[in-house]
């Protein structure tokens, strides 16, 4: 399977140089580097039915040039290839000129290309079985019908309601079955050479999925973060040098229409009005229908790690392999230290991070305008953590999916889920994981007789048996004019903050006056 | 068999069969082109001379040119050869199908064929076509018949194609020639489905502070025909006031960050720079080309980030600044040295083991040389700035205070420098002024002002700054 192939052929295009062309017809080795969809929202997950991410490969291909100028035809490449972004480096002659060629053969392109030159047309007799072959010339192009030329005169493709069939003698220049790239070079010599292929590639995507396991006292939890990498395309890396880039890319260029596989239009006959109707108009053959392709969409999904769900219910995560971590520009590269191989639509998971007994607080929040009122408003579960190295964490976490479990005894259940956006080193972490209806807000407005217009409390109830944490952020500009109660609370994430420790089955209240400003 | 009379016309087209196709009838023996040079605009427009040996008769002759591009401008259309004048120009696309081969036979006699479904045996009658409105009406005789109305099997063969039914839509021009004799005769066109845009491939190193830059043209080709061997020429701009049918999203503002007043050593046409291709090259159907024009080592590089507050906001959360590269493409003074063709710019960085990455990539337009370039290449994962209204006073009736913090934070392990902007002063009052700042800003228009901002490795920095407003 790996290997190279070479074939000397006289490329009639060209008679003034003799060009060799050689066929590489897979890598060596390969290296996969997988980047998110760019377009994808904080901590979503991977479509897999569209995967909107990409990849950078580089492939190591040893290919045999002849003296001379040589067209390298690239085979076994990912199908999503970007060949505009190909670069092709260890040529001793460099690069003269590089080529996608997507011109595809196809039923209409093999009758477009055969216009005016002779084939057979072949006749089944439905009663003798007989079968006759004639000599006929393709008169017309391929949108609508053919005419044919016979030894009889002018006749028309399958409007007889014979059996009936084009025999072609070959295939027209320049037709290929998939895309190809191929680059022109010149060498003084013959040689052998290893030359480096890298491209983009789209159907890939990539994402981090956090699992978060409180420890039984409540304080700390364990961290932990699968790297989840998907492929779509039919091509498998074998034994790859993976890594995942986290971060934002700029891109400009429309991805998947440059990889794109143009259509090959289908060849649809019409023939001249037949019968009245009655009998109805002999259809035309079927377009090939595309189920086939169906069955292998999707469906294949390979985890060749332990899938998500699974270790949750273990009580301690144990992995050998975890993604090594560093810095790219102002990127972050995550390397799977091993080689492994990314299988054709499939899905890979590994270890990105592992952190035990990161000491965090269970936080409920809520954000308001002063002006707002509620009755009995749930209010969001943060986990805050210090993403830093005193605090046990102090490593970048990239934006994905969490999941956080608590333990009952022996059994680990799902208490939260939430998303994360991409944090560095030093900043505090907040997770909102959902909602909580024990503990709640009131916020009302001038109820009489002690309040007038403009007054406003706030309660928030506890229904817990234990303390919890409660913070009310205000948006609301801090202007001279406003109340002293707001004006002095302190700032949390921009927001004037009233934090507050409400007791276990307790409540604590806060009052303000607020008036619009005109 | 009354098709005895047919057996003269069916040796002739057997004659036909057995030798080559006559070429004026045949459109495709072979390629019809000649000399071909080819100009190729950015906007998905080119234009295509192409000489052909013509043999001319003396007098009035139809000349058919097969082998243009099939997305031709018709209407474009030059000619020129000596001794010639030209007597019209036609361009016909009646296409030959089964339907218009019936239309057009409409009074004509033809051969319908019936086979047997039984025996298989054929029997041959000939019928006249009286009228084809859903449905074909024959006279076979004094019979008055409808076509496979009873869907049985017949075959339908047709004596000729009408001179105006043609394969593809076909370029005809008649001319009138003093003498006879083979000359060259040049055709041009403009077409579409023809066009290039640059592509860039850069490395970025980050120590040393530069970028190695590969140019590379992209044509794409996609009028259905092949160009063999034509002289290509790429000339870098859209002569045409319409905007450009480009494959590129629009690209964000702010790319050029100065234009250039330099001219770069390459050949111009009027305003436009040209790209000639060093050889003759065969440009497929469907197909993708890129030839390199560009090679430049070491150009130096910075990267600086940036971000733009939009109004007085108070952000919950940091958001991360992009990361731009900055370059000039001056010849002095170790620039880059040439005008940039427009295209996309993709960025590379090479990772620990020494292997290139990408990361990121941003789009320019036609840059002239000595212009300086910040392409900004993602979003920092590191760097990050927030902005807080720390108080918003009203002065009088018409005049707002506003104090504004902005955190600035980097989680890198070098010091870094970012240009934060604040934007939306000006909000139809342009009076905005600034009464305080922690640090000099620079204004850059009545809308913005700008604070370059050097922060200290793993460190952060807060800028606070006073604006009066009328809003």
């Amino acid at each position: 399977m790996r290997g190279w192939l070479t074939l000397f052929l006289m490329l009639a295009a060209s008679p003034a140089a003799a060009q060799s062309v050689v066929t590489s017809t897979a890598p060596d080795a390969v290296a996969v580097s997988v980047f998110r969809d760019p377009e994808r929202s904080e901590g979503g997950e991977i479509e897999r039915d569209w995967l909107n991410g990409f990849a950078l490969i580089s492939e190591t291909r040893t290919i045999d040039l002849a003296a001379g100028e040589s067209v390298i035809r690239f085979e076994g490449v990912a199908e999503g290839m970007i060949a505009v972004s190909a670069i092709v480096t260890g040529l001793p002659g460099g690069v003269v000129q590089k080529n996608r060629d997507a011109a595809l053969l196809s039923p209409a392109s093999l009758l477009d290309g055969s216009l005016g030159n002779r084939v057979h047309i072949r006749r089944t007799d439905r009663a003798t079985g007989r079968v006759s072959e004639d000599e006929a010339i393709i008169r017309s192009g391929p949108q609508g019908a053919v005419v044919l030329q016979t030894a009889a005169g002018f006749e028309s493709l399958r409007c007889t309601g014979l059996p009936e069939s084009i025999i072609y003698n070959g295939v027209p220049a320049g037709l290929t079955a998939k895309p190809t790239l191929s680059v022109t070079t010149r060498s003084l010599a013959a040689q052998r050479v290893t030359v480096t292929l890298t491209y983009l590639s789209t159907g890939f995507d990539w994402a981090s999925n956090y699992v978060a396991r409180v420890a039984a006292d409540g304080r700390t939890l364990d961290l932990f973060a699968w790297l989840t990498i998907a492929n779509s395309n039919g091509e498998s890396f074998a034994d790859a040098q993976l890594a995942a880039i986290a971060g934002t890319l700029n891109t400009v260029s429309d991805f998947d229409s440059l990889a794109d596989v143009p259509q090959a239009p289908p060849l649809r006959l019409t023939c001249f009005p037949l019968g009245t109707g009655r009998y109805g108009i002999p259809s035309p053959p079927p377009p090939p229908a595309p189920a086939a392709y169906l069955d292998n969409e999707g469906d294949n999904i390979v985890v060749t790690a332990q899938r998500r769900s699974a270790p949750m219910m273990e009580s301690a995560m144990a992995v050998s392999v975890v993604a090594e971590l560093e810095n790219l520009g102002d990127l972050k590269l995550y390397r799977v230290p091993i080689p492994v191989t990314v299988v054709a639509n499939g899905q890979k998971q590994v270890a990105l991070l592992v952190k035990d007994g990161v000491p965090f607080k269970t936080i409920y929040r809520l954000r308001s305008s002063p002006g707002d009122t509620f009755e009995s408003m749930e209010v969001e579960r943060v986990l805050r953590m210090e993403n830093k190295e005193a605090a046990r964490l102090g490593v970048p976490l990239p934006s994905g999916q969490v999941a956080v479990f608590a333990p009952r005894g022996d059994e680990s259940l799902l208490v939260g889920e939430g998303q994360v956006r991409d944090h560095a080193v030093g900043e505090k972490v907040d997770l909102v994981i959902g909602e909580s209806s024990q503990v709640r807000v009131d916020i009302i407005e001038g109820v009489a007789p002690k309040m007038a217009d403009g007054d406003y409390r706030v309660t928030v109830t506890n229904a817990n048996p234990f303390a919890v944490d409660f913070e009310l952020g205000f948006y609301v500009d801090s202007d001279p004019k406003l109340d002293k109660r707001l004006r002095k609370l302190p700032r949390r994430d921009g927001l004037l903050t009233w934090a507050i420790r409400v007791p276990a089955n307790d409540s604590r209240s806060f009052d303000y006056r607020f008036v619009e400003p005109d | 068999m009354r098709a005895l009379a047919r057996t003269c016309g069916a040796v002739v087209v057997a004659g036909v069969l057995a030798g080559q196709p006559v070429a004026a009838q045949d459109p495709t023996a072979g390629n019809a082109q000649g000399q071909l040079s080819v100009t190729i605009y950015n906007g998905g427009q080119a234009l295509v001379q192409d000489i052909r040996q013509i043999a001319f008769p003396t007098g009035r002759s139809r000349q058919e040119f097969p082998d243009v591009s099939a997305q031709i401008r018709p209407q474009t259309v030059s000619f020129a050869a000596d001794g010639t004048a030209i007597v019209e120009q036609n361009f016909d696309y009646d296409l030959l199908s089964p339907n218009a081969l019936m239309q057009k036979a409409v009074g004509e006699t033809v051969t319908l064929l019936r086979t047997n479904v039984a025996t298989g045996a054929e029997t041959r009658e000939r019928a006249k076509v009286l009228a084809v409105n859903g449905g074909v009406v024959l006279q076979i005789g004094p019979r008055i018949e409808i076509l496979r109305d009873d869907g049985m099997p017949v075959r339908v063969i047709f004596d000729k194609i009408p001179i105006n039914l043609r394969a593809k839509p076909t370029l005809s021009i008649t001319v009138d020639s003093k003498s006879a004799g083979t000359r060259a005769a040049t055709l041009s066109y403009l077409t579409a489905g023809l066009g290039w845009a640059a592509d860039y491939v850069s490395l970025y190193d980050e120590k040393a502070g530069t970028i190695d830059v590969q140019g590379w043209v992209t044509l794409t080709n996609t009028t259905g025909t092949t160009f063999d061997q034509a002289r290509t020429l790429l000339v870098a701009g859209t002569p045409s006031g319409q905007p450009a049918n480009s494959r590129y999203r629009p690209q964000p503002q702010g790319n050029l960050r100065r234009a250039g007043i330099e001219t770069a050593p390459r050949e111009q046409l009027g305003d436009y720079y040209l790209y000639p291709l060093a050889e003759r090259t065969t440009i497929a159907n469907a197909q993708t080309k890129q030839v390199s024009f560009l090679d430049v080592s070491g150009v130096p590089a910075q990267k600086i980030y940036e971000y733009a507050v939009s109004g007085f906001d108070t952000m919950t959360e940091p958001r991360s600044a992009a990361s731009v590269i900055k370059f000039n493409t001056s010849a002095k003074g170790g620039g880059l040295g040439d005008a940039l063709p427009a295209g996309t710019v993709r960025f590379y960085q090479r990772d620990l083991r020494g292997d290139p990455q990408f990361i990121g990539e941003n789009s320019i337009g036609h840059t002239p040389m000595g212009s300086e370039l910040g392409l900004a290449t993602g979003e920092a994962f590191d760097v990050k700035v927030q902005s807080t209204v720390v108080k918003r006073e009203r002065m009088s009736p018409r005049i707002w205070r506003t104090s504004m913090s902005y955190l600035l934070t980097n989680a890198r392990a070098q010091p870094v420098k970012i240009d934060l902007v604040q934007r939306g002063l000006d909000w139809y009052w342009d009076d905005t002024r600034i009464i305080t700042e922690s640090q000099k800003s620079e204004r850059l228009d009545s809308d913005g002002t700008k604070w370059r901002v050097a922060m200290p490795a793993n460190g952060e920095v807060t800028i606070t700054a006073t604006f009066e407003t009328r809003y």
